[in-house]
């Protein structure tokens, strides 16, 4: 059976060294294998009538250095440029007429081109994903047609503030690599070329850097493809930089009645223990609501800044890790007269936790809580397939969820205390955007 | 062997006796500007492009002055690289692969 027509495929016989990743009887269905040339492939098989496919790599805009700035977000807008074995046509139409889907998300670290489809036609669509990630042509025309899409990407994203803010944190917090913007700055639209794009891609779409997970379809199959189609580029590319921390901050007067703020010192590194301490700090502080238009009963930030403001405001603990660094902190929104007192009342209750002032209690609903998001966040095939295919570029394996809420459970309080204490001394970094007249600069705080 | 070159010399009369490498075209540059190569000369790299124009530039104040290029200027059969054709063919390719399709 001819499943694929890429013209590019050297044929490879399959490896007899492929090892079988172990995994705990609770990964029921999950099977996951590790090829000699570094390549993850992980599968789970339920037998649902629609197949979620992903190709996860280890690369995002901290790969970017200051001379291709912007890459990954046109690469992102990019998915759908001629291959050599469609045209750009052929890929719409294509995908279309299967009823399928083709998108990618990347964040700083990972970029995931996955596909969705009924079960039937798998092969089709596989065809278009892998054409996609290994052998697009990037031709200039194309490119530079697509150069005012980034343009229009960027004004939608950025109706948000959040996205705004979060940009200028990460360059306010590090000297390189997680400083890179997740979209494109404005002085290199329409400067990108096409040998931009393929030097990316030789460099960092390696083997070894590759993920292939897929959901809803056979082991065999996904690994005969792998073998054969996804061995076009070994070894580990280009190695990203450290990422340094440093601690700054930037402000972003645009006059909004609306203060966005965010305040944050370096947290904890994805996977390890620490990580876990302040997942629970985050919901020990309060990540979000929980009950529409509620009052935040178990939100320890919000209900301290309730007491120094009653204006309307929004507080929840800021918590991200990557896999050499993280960031942990506060992110307020509030009124611009009442900015300063939100987000030093913010700090203050944070500095409680870290004097201990947390009860085993709270740690526990805390617990619950995060529990109960990541096991609801991996309930849909989507969040399972980013779930499966993260974890298997970080570690080559799957932590089965009760073994998740398990290294939840293991989380002391004392643990917890201590991770507020590491925010309290750690050097922060800072970036408000809004009608910044009462928010006070970093060394007020 | 005999009969191919026989074919070749054909050509390369025949090429003579059009006549526009007196003018200092290439065969590319005469074509008849349609769709598909409009969208083909799109496509073309800068350097490509500029050469094109120049030489139709030329072409056209020669025969404003009803003149021709001197004998050792005339583009040569052998030097008359078909610039456009991959370009063309590529054009053509995806608009027939659109009409199948838009057919079915």
């Amino acid at each position: 059976k001819r499943f694929y027509s890429l013209k590019v495929a050297p044929k490879v016989s399959a490896s007899a060294t492929a090892a079988k990743v172990k995994l705990s009887p609770e990964s029921q269905g999950l099977e996951i294998t590790k090829l000699p040339n570094g390549l993850v492939i992980a599968s789970l098989e339920n037998f649902s009538p629609a197949s979620r496919i992903g190709v996860f790599i280890k690369t995002g805009s901290r790969y970017e250095t200051t001379t291709n700035l912007g890459t990954t977000h046109l690469l992102r807008l990019a998915s759908n440029l001629t291959t050599k074995g469609a045209s750009s046509f052929r890929i719409t139409r294509g995908i279309e007429a299967v009823g399928g889907s083709l998108s990618v998300h990347a964040t700083r670290e990972t970029m995931a081109y996955s596909v969705e489809c009924l079960r039937d036609y798998v092969d089709t669509v596989m065809e278009y994903l892998l054409n996609v990630t290994t052998a697009s042509e990037f031709r200039p025309w194309e490119v530079a047609d697509l150069q005012p899409q980034l343009k229009v990407d960027k004004a939608i994203a950025f109706q948000n503030p959040q996205v705004g803010v979060l940009e200028n944190l990460h360059a306010a917090a590090y000297k390189n690599a997680l400083a890179n913007p997740l979209y494109c700055p404005d002085y290199r639209v329409g400067k990108i070329t096409s040998e931009q794009l393929h030097h990316f891609v030789q460099n960092n779409f390696t083997s070894s850097r590759m993920a292939l997970v897929g959901i809803g379809i056979n082991h065999s199959t996904l690994k005969q493809v792998a073998e054969q189609f996804l061995n076009i580029r070994s070894g580990a590319g280009a190695p990203g930089a450290k990422a340094v921390y440093r601690g700054g901050e930037i402000r972003k007067q645009t006059g909004d009645r609306l203060v966005h703020a965010a305040v944050v010192a370096e947290g904890a590194v994805v996977g390890s223990k620490e990580a876990d301490a302040f997942s629970v700090l985050q919901y020990v502080l309060g990540a979000g609501p929980l009950v529409k238009r509620g009052s935040h009963v178990t939100s320890k930030l919000a209900q301290g800044v309730a007491k120094a403001t009653s204006q309307p405001f929004d507080v929840s603990a800021f918590n991200v890790n990557y896999s050499d660094s993280g960031l942990f902190g506060i992110y307020t929104i509030s009124q611009a007269p009442d900015a300063g007192e939100v987000i030093k009342a913010a700090l203050n209750q944070v500095k409680a936790v870290a004097q201990g002032v947390v009860t085993d209690a709270d740690v526990t609903t805390a617990k619950n809580q995060l529990k109960a998001n990541y096991l609801m966040s991996v309930e849909t095939s989507k969040g399972l397939l980013n779930e499966i295919g993260c974890e298997s570029l970080v570690s080559g394996t799957h932590t089965s969820p009760s073994a998740a809420a398990q290294k939840i459970d293991s989380v002391a309080t004392a643990d917890v205390v201590n991770a507020a204490k590491k925010f309290i001394s750690g050097k922060k970094s800072m970036a408000a955007a809004g009608d910044l007249g009462n928010t006070p600069f970093l060394d007020e705080l | 062997a005999g009969g191919g070159r026989l074919i070749d010399r054909i050509r390369k009369w025949y090429y003579n006796a059009a006549g526009f490498n007196k003018l200092g075209l290439m065969r590319d540059d005469t074509l008849h500007e349609d769709d598909d190569v409009k969208e083909a000369l799109k496509r073309l790299p800068e350097h490509l492009y500029n050469a094109r124009v120049f030489r139709i530039k030329r072409a056209l104040d020669l025969s404003l002055k009803h003149q021709v290029l001197p004998k050792d200027q005339w583009v040569k059969y052998e030097e008359d690289h078909p610039y456009l054709e991959p370009y063309l063919k590529e054009v053509i390719r995806e608009r027939r692969e659109r009409e199948a399709w838009n057919r079915k």
